[in-house]
């Protein structure tokens, strides 16, 4: 446990490190690449809470990264073209401000992991993975057949979403308000994790029917897990898309769902800190071996294989044995 | 009726033709200990799925306390007031035996949905586990891993699960299975003393458990309840000897 706090202390301060590095040096691709490197750590973070502590393997969280790239891509798109979203039952405009898009994609996402948990944390199993699966293509299918905003071609925003008196176009600044969202995540997580909520959903990942037979109700324990897992996801989908100013239907796809996945597995399930690695990991995989081959990923799956044959518990516990080993 | 504080009437289950229960009628009164005793089969742990709702009737009805709870889910017979042991010990493995017993203590301080408070700072929680876990022996084991506790230390945890629920009544099957004889002597001690406040509907195979525990005693072969009595009386019957309990007693 101790080993385990000591390496999440060297994690934050690589994450302050690399991006002012880059900064000093002027390499805004590292702060870009370090960005983008919270940003899918904050969604496995999301993802983890569900699969990693309470068990349920959900193969359908790019929905909610979808909906949250998708939300904030529409929202700033109708506040750029000045063009109203809504003209009933109210008028409704578009939004470039943070303050505004940020909780919207917050209600959105939680109302949409409200309906998808409902419906499909009824199923166990391969069922629920197949359920989330098919609620997350279904909004990728309806993505690409809806031309208003881009369908098959994506969305441009052109202009990063504002927050008064900060310009967040700079990287740097833009870096430092998605890791303020990594800590307030990683704050939340753990305060939910060490409650008497947490450990309700951890002993269900361990023995449901044990916690049903102390009067605990699983079903309303899962699906807020279930909401709060997709509302970070969403989270990070409106920063995602903010940071390419650019959305399309491909983050909506299966493949998307996977790669959250791998983030957690690469880390390690249910370690609060192992999504981030996970990220880390599979970006500098897909920058180093992405430049001698486009099929880098089969180097990903061997990794993965091996992990999974010889880890299990992630990249993280790796670091652990190896700092136990030297003291 | 008023007597009783649990009442089952009927109660069957069927998987294709075979009967697993065949209208058990079998009723539990305020104070005792009723044991159910059968060969292997018989259809005892079905029964007690029955009651805990974890499988459903094909006929029959649950009366608990005055209150037909045969319509109600497991988790909501589980709040009203049945609490119960599994016969292979279900626990939570990476739990420590306390936090096992908080896990259990939680619904009824309606504190599971208490999202940011830590749950280690919930003291009153913890001293009642530690209560519990003096009470079943194994407050020397408190934070020792349940996957790493012995199998009878297991099946102590598991009473004391039960326990921290406060219920109505308990079903316990087979509690003493695998238990040491200072293990088993605690239980019989601990069962006597509980009974006063939760009947127990139990479950056993030692017969000597039984034996000093029951006040009644209702024997089950194929699903079908064949005698009910007193300890003396249960001994006696030629068809229970003929089923379950030999002519060597």
């Amino acid at each position: 446990m101790i080993v385990e706090k000591i390496i999440n202390k060297w994690i934050l301060f690589f994450l302050f490190l690399i991006p002012v590095l880059g900064f000093i040096f002027e390499e805004p691709y590292y702060i870009t690449l370090t960005t983008k490197v919270v940003i899918l750590g904050i969604a496995g973070i999301g993802l983890n809470l569900a699969l990693g502590y309470c068990g349920l393997i959900s193969f359908g969280h790019a929905a909610f990264f979808g909906l949250g790239g998708y939300v904030t891509g529409i929202l700033s798109f109708h506040a750029l073209n000045s063009e109203l979203m809504f003209s009933w039952p109210f008028v409704t405009s578009g939004s470039s401000d943070m303050l505004i898009i940020w909780p919207i994609v917050i209600l959105s996402s939680a109302f949409l992991a409200l309906i998808i948990g409902f419906l499909s944390l009824r199923t166990t199993g391969v069922y629920f993975i197949m359920i989330t699966l098919a609620f997350a293509q279904m909004l990728y299918f309806f993505a690409i057949s809806w031309p208003n905003y881009g369908g098959e071609d994506g969305l441009s925003i052109y202009m990063r979403n504002s927050l008064p008196m900060i310009n967040t176009m700079d990287p740097l600044t833009f870096y430092f308000i998605c890791l303020c969202w990594l800590l307030i995540v990683i704050f939340i997580s753990a305060k939910l994790i060490n409650s008497s909520f947490g450990m309700a959903f951890q002993a269900i990942k361990q023995n449901e029917e044990r916690v049903k037979s102390v009067g605990i109700e699983t079903f309303k324990v899962k699906l807020l897990v279930f909401v709060i897992s997709g509302t970070i996801t969403g989270l990070a989908g409106s920063l995602y898309t903010d940071l390419n100013r650019f959305i399309s239907p491909s983050v909506l796809n299966w493949q998307m769902s996977g790669e959250i996945m791998v983030f957690v597995i690469l880390g390690g399930i249910a370690r609060l800190y192992g999504p981030l690695v996970g990220a880390a990991f599979f970006i500098v995989l897909e920058q180093t071996l992405g430049s001698y081959t486009e099929n880098w990923q089969f180097w990903l799956g061997l990794i993965l294989i091996l992990e999974i044959l010889y880890v299990r518990t992630g990249i993280l516990s790796l670091f652990e044995k190896k700092l136990k080993y030297e003291k | 009726m008023k007597n009783k504080i649990l009442n089952i009437k009927n109660l069957s289950k069927s998987y294709g033709a075979f009967k697993v229960t065949d209208e058990i009628t079998i009723d539990l009164h305020f104070d005792e200990i009723h044991a159910l005793i059968g060969p292997n089969g018989a259809g005892k742990s079905t029964l007690i799925k029955q009651i805990v709702g974890s499988v459903k009737n094909d006929i029959g009805s649950i009366i608990l306390d005055q209150e037909d709870i045969t319509d109600l889910t497991d988790v909501e017979r589980a709040k009203i007031g049945i609490s119960r042991t599994f016969q292979v010990s279900s626990i939570i493995p990476q739990f420590s035996a306390i936090d096992n017993i908080v896990l259990s203590l939680l619904d009824k301080s309606s504190k599971t949905f208490q999202l940011f408070k830590s749950i280690r700072s919930n003291k009153d929680l913890y001293s009642n586990a530690k209560k519990i876990l003096k009470e079943i022996e194994l407050f020397e084991k408190s934070d020792i891993s349940a996957s790493d506790l012995s199998h009878g230390d297991r099946r102590k945890l598991e009473v004391g699960l039960a326990l921290a629920m406060d219920p109505k009544v308990f079903l316990f099957d087979e509690p003493m299975a695998g238990l040491d004889e200072s293990g088993t002597n605690m239980m019989i001690n601990l069962f006597k003393k509980i009974k006063s406040n939760s009947p127990i509907l139990l479950i056993e195979h030692d017969m000597d458990a039984v034996f000093a525990l029951a006040d009644r005693v209702s024997v089950i072969n194929y699903g079908k309840i064949v005698a009910t009595g007193t300890v003396d009386e249960i001994k006696k019957n030629e068809l229970v000897r003929d089923v379950y309990l030999g002519y060597e007693i």
